[in-house]
């Protein structure tokens, strides 16, 4: 316990770092709290990015990365992280006031919180989603200080065998919790796993997919897919949907939620909290479902479900708990394990390589401060985000009125830029070009991309552990089944597969989805 | 593949179409195997010490193909929704100005190279106003040239014919 308090104390010392900076104009050194300006900054775009319909995490990350290069590494991932936990607040925001899911975790939010705002309760519905949030966010980052060294201590027993059954079950765990059908699913992270091969090969240096290009023989830059299928293709595809916009012209109401509502969102607040933490580290779209669950479970409880869909405040507190536990839980597998369970985490252990960390268990061990300030800072960065969401929402409402055709090109030249920093290289840029139009396909066909990311990530991973477990088992593929823990992982994996095969369970993959 | 979006639905025809999403989503999986399978066709598979450099490509390429095979006979089997037209225009302006930004970043740099890039892609929203699209795409490239250049200091090019860098 001592020890826990000891490691986020250094979490703490970390996130109020005080470097020394060289102003670019008169050359005076000025001292600067880089970390916590980062966390701020990145707190402000995710909820500025939250806000904005049509612009994701996924694609802001992918954007902001080349941003990072001259950043130190545990700044640069606290900004990271703030962006995606900055925008699951930010998501509430759009979904109150404009009935618009700014992120696809504020989905369920859509459903009572604008009603809410029709009837004259925006204020409220607003201030319970951020304190919800808050409470959320405070609870989960002592869950992640909590697990995390246990789970790291696990890891370490982990074998290249072990490592890779466990990325199987972890794939399978997404294909499941994915949207829509199964075998697309399945397809998509094929595919990613197929894109990752691209490039020379780890021990021989063969080429492998290059056709002859010799940029692309360190392997597809991963910001490129990212931006190509998140940033560019997601712009086509808004193109095609002009959104309307509905936004609350009536006053927002007191920003005080009544003591009535606190005492009605004080159990969901938890409730929702428990939801997301435990869906979050789920591999997938694990963050995603938080918010459904916790809704469905809500509306269960309630002693009158008819209210729900007229502006229940349980419907905003709930899911806006488990969207922000779950943005926060999803580093759990990242930060100990090395192995990122959905498309943003991808991107997070990107930006890590990026910067020389190899994700993993080591990651506690050697870069203490790395782990623990991450971590501290995801607790700041919840109390900075109280405080930009509350006070300042009547300029994010104005934000609001940004329309979309001065957006998305503003959009098209932030990639461009980012794409050509990675290596100043004009080949990246149309490289990207090339898969916005594959990404515009794929949606065109009916295929998710996130899938595709993640496979792409976990890919060059798995091949790698593969390749090292035969290597050990000289060539013999029996060496996944005789050993005990990996074996027990591919058992789970094939049980998955049954449960997720009966009718029952599949009747509520297609539900949950449906509401 | 300019089939018009709204079609289907414009002219009240049934979405049963035998030639469907899944049946093109199946097809394209297809040929992604196939292109996957041929070109890693050369490299060793594995010998008994371990893994060759052919295998994890080939083994992937050829689920892709199995899942777009089975895509393709579902599809066939139940007349599903028909296949959505794409939006050339989108596709020519977005694309366009990421292929432009592409070629003129080094020659010109980011003062020529980013309000073409913008103006570029903003045409591909047919509500775009010139008068409005300008002055914008000015401000924006300035505020990036600020960021990017002045703040972060990356090595992207500005004007290397006027400043030479």
């Amino acid at each position: 316990m001592f020890d826990l308090l000891d490691k986020l104390a250094l979490g703490f010392q970390t996130c109020l770092e005080v470097v020394w900076m060289i102003d670019p104009w008169f050359g005076l050194a000025i001292p600067v709290p880089l970390n916590l300006l980062l966390c701020f900054i990145g707190c402000l775009i995710g909820t500025l990015i939250g806000v904005l319909p049509g612009v994701g995490p996924i694609a802001t990350i992918a954007i902001l990365l080349p941003i990072t290069y001259s950043l130190p590494p545990v700044g640069s991932l606290i900004m990271l992280a703030g962006i995606y936990y900055g925008a699951q607040y930010g998501g509430s925001t759009t979904a109150i006031l404009v009935n618009i899911p700014g992120e696809a975790t504020s989905v369920v939010t859509t459903l009572d919180g604008h009603q809410m705002a029709r009837q004259g309760r925006a204020g409220a519905a607003l201030a319970i989603a951020a304190i919800g949030s808050f409470i959320a966010g405070t609870i989960a980052t002592l869950v992640i200080a909590a697990i995390g060294q246990p789970m790291t201590r696990v890891a370490q027993l982990f074998g290249p065998a072990d490592y890779f059954a466990l990325m199987v079950l972890g794939l399978m765990f997404a294909v499941i919790l994915a949207q829509g059908s199964v075998p697309k699913a399945i397809a998509m992270i094929v595919l990613g796993i197929l894109l990752s091969t691209v490039g020379s090969d780890l021990e021989t240096g063969e080429e492998r997919l290059t056709f002859g290009f010799s940029e692309i023989s360190d392997g597809i830059d991963f910001a490129v897919i990212a931006m190509g299928l998140f940033g560019f293709a997601e712009i086509l595809k808004n193109l095609e949907s002009p959104e309307q916009r509905d936004v609350v012209k009536s006053q927002i109401g007191s920003l005080m939620p009544t003591r009535d509502d606190m005492r009605q969102s004080l159990a969901p607040i938890f409730r929702g909290t428990l939801v997301g933490s435990v869906l979050g580290i789920l591999p997938g779209n694990g963050a995603v479902l938080g918010p459904f669950a916790s809704y469905t479970l809500e509306k269960k409880l309630a002693a009158d479900p008819s209210r729900f869909g007229k502006g229940a405040i349980e419907g905003v507190a709930g899911p806006e708990s488990a969207n922000n536990a779950g943005a926060q839980t999803a580093f759990i597998p990242l930060l100990t394990l090395g192995i990122p369970p959905n498309a943003v985490m991808a991107l997070m252990l990107g930006a890590m390589t990026l910067k020389g960390i190899i994700p993993g268990p080591e990651v506690i061990t050697k870069q203490p401060q790395l782990f623990w300030g991450m971590i501290t800072s995801m607790w700041i960065g919840n109390a900075m985000l109280l405080i930009i969401n509350l006070p300042l929402i009547g300029l994010w409402v104005r934000l609001l009125q940004v329309p979309y055709r001065l957006l998305f090109p503003a959009i098209v030249l932030f990639c461009c830029i980012g794409i050509y920093s990675i290596n100043n290289n004009p080949l990246d840029v149309y490289l990207t070009a090339l898969f916005a139009v594959f990404g515009y396909a794929l949606m065109k066909f009916g295929f998710e991309p996130a899938p595709l990311l993640l496979g792409f990530v976990l890919g060059r991973l798995m091949e790698e552990k593969l390749r090292q477990a035969l290597s050990i088992s000289r060539g013999n593929f029996a060496t996944f089944i005789q050993e005990p823990l990996s074996a027990s992982l591919l058992a789970a994996t094939v049980l998955l597969v049954l449960v997720a095969a009966l009718p029952s369970i599949q009747r509520g993959r297609e539900k949950v989805f449906v509401e | 593949m300019a089939i018009e979006g709204q079609d289907a639905a414009a002219t009240g025809k049934p979405d049963n179409s035998r030639f469907n999403v899944e049946v093109a989503g199946g097809l394209f999986l297809i040929g992604l195997a196939i292109v996957g399978f041929i070109d890693t066709y050369s490299l060793k598979f594995g010998q008994m010490s371990g893994v060759g450099p052919g295998l994890m490509p080939r083994v992937t390429a050829l689920i892709v193909g199995a899942f777009g095979m089975l895509l393709v006979a579902q599809g066939v089997r139940t007349p599903g929704q028909r296949l959505q037209g794409w939006s050339l225009r989108g596709l020519t302006f977005v694309v366009g100005a990421v292929i432009l930004f592409g070629a003129s970043i080094r020659p010109f740099g980011l003062a020529i190279a980013g309000p073409i890039a913008i103006l570029l892609a903003a045409l591909a929203d047919p509500n775009t106003r010139l008068k409005e699209a300008v002055p914008f795409a000015i401000v924006l490239t300035i505020a990036c040239i600020v960021l990017f250049k002045v703040v972060l200091r990356l090595p992207i090019p500005l004007a290397p014919f006027a400043l030479g860098y």
